[in-house]
């Protein structure tokens, strides 16, 4: 994979936006206009991809959602980017009925089937409109990629893949099977824009073993139809054929439930916990007044922005994953830099004023009108960067309030010896009982994280305690219902998973007299100091990867969809390690996981791994499923 | 059945990783009328298999149209001559493309004659479409076209201004290496058009200097040398030595004054970029203006309210205490009645 998967994703993007003909690297070339018209799943598909100033450069004129109300736009090619679904056809064949633009590109996110293609047949010879329709294609991109490591599967519908939806209780059969078809769907289009043919491995008795099944057969199934098949070799270099095939290890919720409750400290991973962050847009409510106590006043007017977070970011993608107290320093770095330059091209103007009396100072003039070339051709870039500066301090600044107020340091500190087994110097129970410490849902996480990792099940009067001193709190209740059952399940399926070890180590006194200079006073929040630790998946992975024998993998199924017979074993053919890797969790996942898996590829060179999961979810929304699935 | 030809035949490209299944539609669509010929419902196929329909374009898109084929044109044209437009460079000239100056200075006027109607042609349209009261959306889809032109004229434009910079700069650079060459040590280049006033100055000058220093030396030598009427050789050293010197101060003026014309043009650029910015700000200015007002006189209106609502507060209070006063009166009396 020498281009990641997003830059795969974003040129198939663009060939599909310049009528499916490979973009032109002239930057002088003539502009042709054309319309977008996508479906809430193509919005969600390129809006991490490509900015609206993007399209525009690229000649698209109008973008606009299919269901809504569109005029007549005569003499345009309209490019249609959506899934086959019954309504969407219907729309189509309401558009070429209408006559609204001259011709039309119809791209579907996934494959349509022959009786849908026939319907917009039907509509087209109706409208006589059947020279119009000029291109149809199968765009094979029914996946959402947010970094250049991690993808989604969807986030339109997602309740109906969601973690509650396969775990329920009274699922049907029929269900199961529509459920595991869009999984394997998204992914099939995965590895058809990747480019590869995987490996699979995947744990025996649960939901990630039927998807690679299916997964496996229908690979299978497109690698037999010689003919058709969309992983022909013309289209990939030879080494990345034959010896580099990634690995992909499919991977269950069920395995692992602490993380997803886990409170975490990194940046990235603490903005999708804390604020409203879904396909790297950030929503936050600015101006909220701190004071209560004028209570005549009107409240002030929150006003909601909605940040970006890109690619392009580069302090961003710096500081993704880092702990949040460098975070802080580093805006404030940048802040000092910004300020440095600013006052550099402020001098310059004085510098100016002065010049127009001496005369004979040729040589001095030259100088600086080379330097403001210089700063007026920088000053675009002064402006980005101020802007990025701008953006971070607000978005890092309401982290803060949160962590201040939730006191979310405090939990994760006990979480981290929590689930490292290591001692703990406040029991659990002054931590519930405190009132200032958290909301109840931060209570309920953590009292559920000791839940899952106990060793041994607490027992029944010491569940009362805590119950009552929950209860005390206002907790929701029913979440630790359905984790007795996982409990007692994994239990008796295998032992209960090891966190390995991790340590935290409170600065205390000395970070506080540092962070003094900081803009962000960070008094009475303790600057803790993460030492790398894997969590299970990370464990898995690492295993799988360098074909370690381990009591946890060493059951896993394998399968290549390569090989002509389809063989059963779990003896895996290939004995070298393995350079790539592909991680997809079944059930959900979140940054806590990816982050994790991105500091192993780090400290490994050489190695590649990508992070997927059918729906991402932070610890709130996940707390929701396990009530829901609680109360049944 | 011709749907197995034609499942072959919809095999995935291999350059792309989607599917074309154009012709799978086309068969479906071949299936679909002759399954309604079965049917026996009414299709009207020879409509559009014969001569496809032609929808009546709109004025807009002709004409927006019309620019893009000029403004390619204008950029065919300037690549064309580009290679004998740049090549000045070479002193050892016997290049048969080569250009003279006017022919440049031709090709100059000529472009910049074109992007001023194209741009003009540009601003009609967009006033056009202001007036036309069309939908929201076509509206937006007529401006963002004609956006699209218009990065399309200024990438052309950047082509031409690239192209004379670089000829601008060869001019100096050529002007630079032939000092020695004092024939025409006035003589100006018509290469740049913005011809800065001191360099006429200087021109002015020079030449008289020119003339009063030869005179001065003429008249100083023929006050010492009167007598004789052939010049010794030390004469004509002295001669050779005032002339070399003469050509020296020249060419330095010469230099002095092209690095102030090439100033000059930065300088220039500079201020266009700066007046665009200014502009850009004033329409800001504008709104942050009209804001201010509306403010103030929300604010004075604020105050009217305010200073009723005492008022009203005030005499509010005057009615209650008379309303008090007069029924203490008025118990005061009916006791003194009563009794």
């Amino acid at each position: 994979m020498a281009t990641s998967v997003r830059e795969k994703q974003t040129v198939a993007l663009k060939r599909m936006l310049n009528f499916n003909t490979p973009p032109l690297k002239n930057a002088a070339a003539e502009p042709v206009w054309k319309v977008l018209i996508y479906d809430r799943f193509g919005q969600d598909i390129i809006s991490p991809l490509l900015s609206v100033k993007e399209l525009r450069d690229m000649g698209i004129t109008l973008h606009l959602l299919l269901h809504s109300d569109r005029d007549p736009i005569p003499d345009v090619p309209a490019i249609y980017f959506l899934m086959p679904t019954e309504e969407n056809i219907d729309r189509i064949c309401q558009d070429l009925r209408s006559q609204l633009y001259e011709s039309y590109f119809l791209n579907f996110i996934s494959a349509i089937s022959r009786s849908k293609l026939e319907d917009i047949a039907s509509a087209a010879l109706a409208a006589n409109a059947v020279c119009q329709v000029t291109k149809v294609f199968d765009q094979y991109l029914n996946f959402i990629t947010l970094e250049d490591d991690m993808f989604i599967l969807c986030h339109q519908n997602k309740e109906l893949i969601s973690y509650h939806a396969i775990n329920r209780a009274d699922i049907q059969d029929t269900d199961m099977e529509a459920i595991m078809d869009t999984i394997v769907d998204s992914l099939f289009c995965f590895f058809v824009t990747l480019g590869a043919v995987p490996i699979i491995r995947c744990p025996r008795g649960n939901a990630a073993e039927m998807v690679a099944v299916k997964l496996d057969k229908k690979l299978r199934e497109n690698l037999r139809d010689a003919r058709n098949s969309l992983f022909t070799g013309d289209s990939m270099t030879a080494g990345q054929f034959s010896f580099q095939r990634p690995l992909l290890v499919l991977a269950d919720r069920n395995m692992d439930m602490a993380t997803p409750l886990h409170h975490t400290w990194t940046y990235q991973a603490l903005i999708h916990d804390v604020l409203d962050f879904h396909l790297n847009r950030v929503m936050m409510e600015e101006g909220a007044g701190t004071d209560p106590s004028q209570a005549g006043a009107r409240p002030k007017k929150k006003t909601k922005k909605t940040y970006d977070l890109t690619a392009a970011d580069t302090f961003w993608q710096k500081h993704k994953g880092s702990p949040f107290p460098e975070v802080a320093e580093s805006v404030q770095e940048e802040l000092d830099a910004y300020r440095a330059q600013e006052d550099e091209v402020k001098r310059l103007k004085s510098i100016m004023g002065l010049d127009g009396e001496d005369e004979g100072a040729i040589s001095m003039l030259s100088d600086n009108t080379a330097k403001l070339t210089s700063a007026v051709s920088s000053l675009p870039e002064l402006l980005e960067k101020k802007r990025l500066i701008d953006l971070h301090t607000n978005v890092a600044t309401a982290v803060l309030d949160h962590i201040k107020s939730r006191k979310l340091d405090v939990y994760f500190e006990y979480e981290e010896k929590l689930m490292s087994k290591s001692t703990i110097d406040k029991s659990l129970l002054d931590v519930i009982g405190d009132p200032d410490a958290g909301t109840p849902e931060d209570k309920m996480r953590l009292f559920l994280i000791y839940y899952i990792t106990a060793q041994q099940v607490p027992s029944e009067t010491d569940l009362e305690q805590y119950r009552k001193a929950l209860l005390n709190a206002d907790c929701d209740l029913s979440p630790l219902n359905y984790i007795k059952q996982w409990k007692a399940f994994t239990k008796m399926a295998s032992g209960p998973a090891n966190y390995g070890n991790s340590g935290v180590k409170p600065m205390g006194l000395f970070s506080r007299v540092m962070n003094t200079g900081s803009q962000f006073v960070m008094e009475g929040v303790k600057n803790l100091v993460l030492k790398q630790h894997n969590l299970p998946v990370t464990r898995i992975v690492d295993n799988l990867m360098e074909m370690k024998s381990h009591p946890e993998t060493d059951d896993y199924r394998y399968f290549d969809p390569k090989m002509l017979r389809g063989s059963e074993s779990s003896i895996p053919r290939n004995k070298n390690p393995f350079q790539e890797a592909i991680v997809f969790v079944v059930g959900g996942g979140n940054y806590i996981e990816y982050q994790n898996l991105v500091d192993y590829a780090k400290s490994k060179p050489g190695r590649k791994v990508v992070y997927g999961c059918s729906e991402l979810f932070n610890a709130a929304q996940f707390m929701k499923q396990l009530s829901q699935l609680g109360q049944k | 059945m011709t749907c197995r030809f034609v499942y072959s035949a919809a095999a995935a490209a291999p350059s792309d990783m989607a599917v074309d299944i154009t012709l799978l539609f086309k068969a479906s669509v071949k299936t679909v009328k002759t399954r309604n010929k079965a049917i026996g419902v009414n299709v009207d196929s020879a409509k559009d298999e014969i001569f496809k329909k032609s929808r009546p374009k709109s004025g807009f898109s002709l004409r927006a149209k019309e620019v893009i084929t000029n403004i390619t044109k204008l950029k065919d044209f300037l690549l064309q001559h580009r290679k004998d437009y740049v090549s000045a460079g070479s002193l050892i000239s016997t290049d048969l493309s080569r250009m003279t100056d006017s022919e440049r200075d031709q090709i100059d006027q000529d472009a910049q004659t074109f992007m001023r109607t194209c741009s003009e042609a540009i601003k009609q349209l967009r006033s056009e479409v202001e007036k036309q009261a069309t939908s929201a959306q076509i509206k937006e889809h007529r401006v963002a076209v004609l956006d699209l032109i218009d990065m399309y004229l200024k990438g052309v434009c950047k082509l031409y201004s690239e192209q004379r910079a670089i000829r601008v700069k060869r001019m100096v650079d050529k002007k630079r290496l032939s000092r020695l060459a004092p024939e025409h040590p006035g003589k100006v280049e018509k290469t740049v058009v913005e011809e800065p006033a001191e360099e006429k100055v200087v021109k002015e000058e020079s030449p008289e200097k020119n003339t009063s220093e030869v005179q001065d030396s003429s008249s100083n030598l023929w006050e010492e040398g009167r007598v004789e009427d052939e010049l010794s050789p030390e004469e004509i050293q002295m001669f050779e030595q005032e002339n070399l010197k003469l050509v020296s101060e020249m060419s330095n003026l010469v230099d002095e004054v092209r690095q102030i014309e090439g100033k000059v043009v930065e300088i220039s650029r500079l201020q266009e970029i700066f007046a665009e910015k200014v502009l850009q700000q004033e329409s800001d200015i504008d709104n942050i203006h009209q804001l201010v007002v509306g403010a103030t006189e929300n604010v004075k209106e604020g105050n009217e309210d305010i200073r009723e609502a005492i008022k009203n507060n005030a005499g509010f209070r005057v009615w209650i205490l008379f309303f008090l006063v007069m029924c203490s009166f008025s118990l005061l009396f009916l006791d003194w009645y009563d009794g």
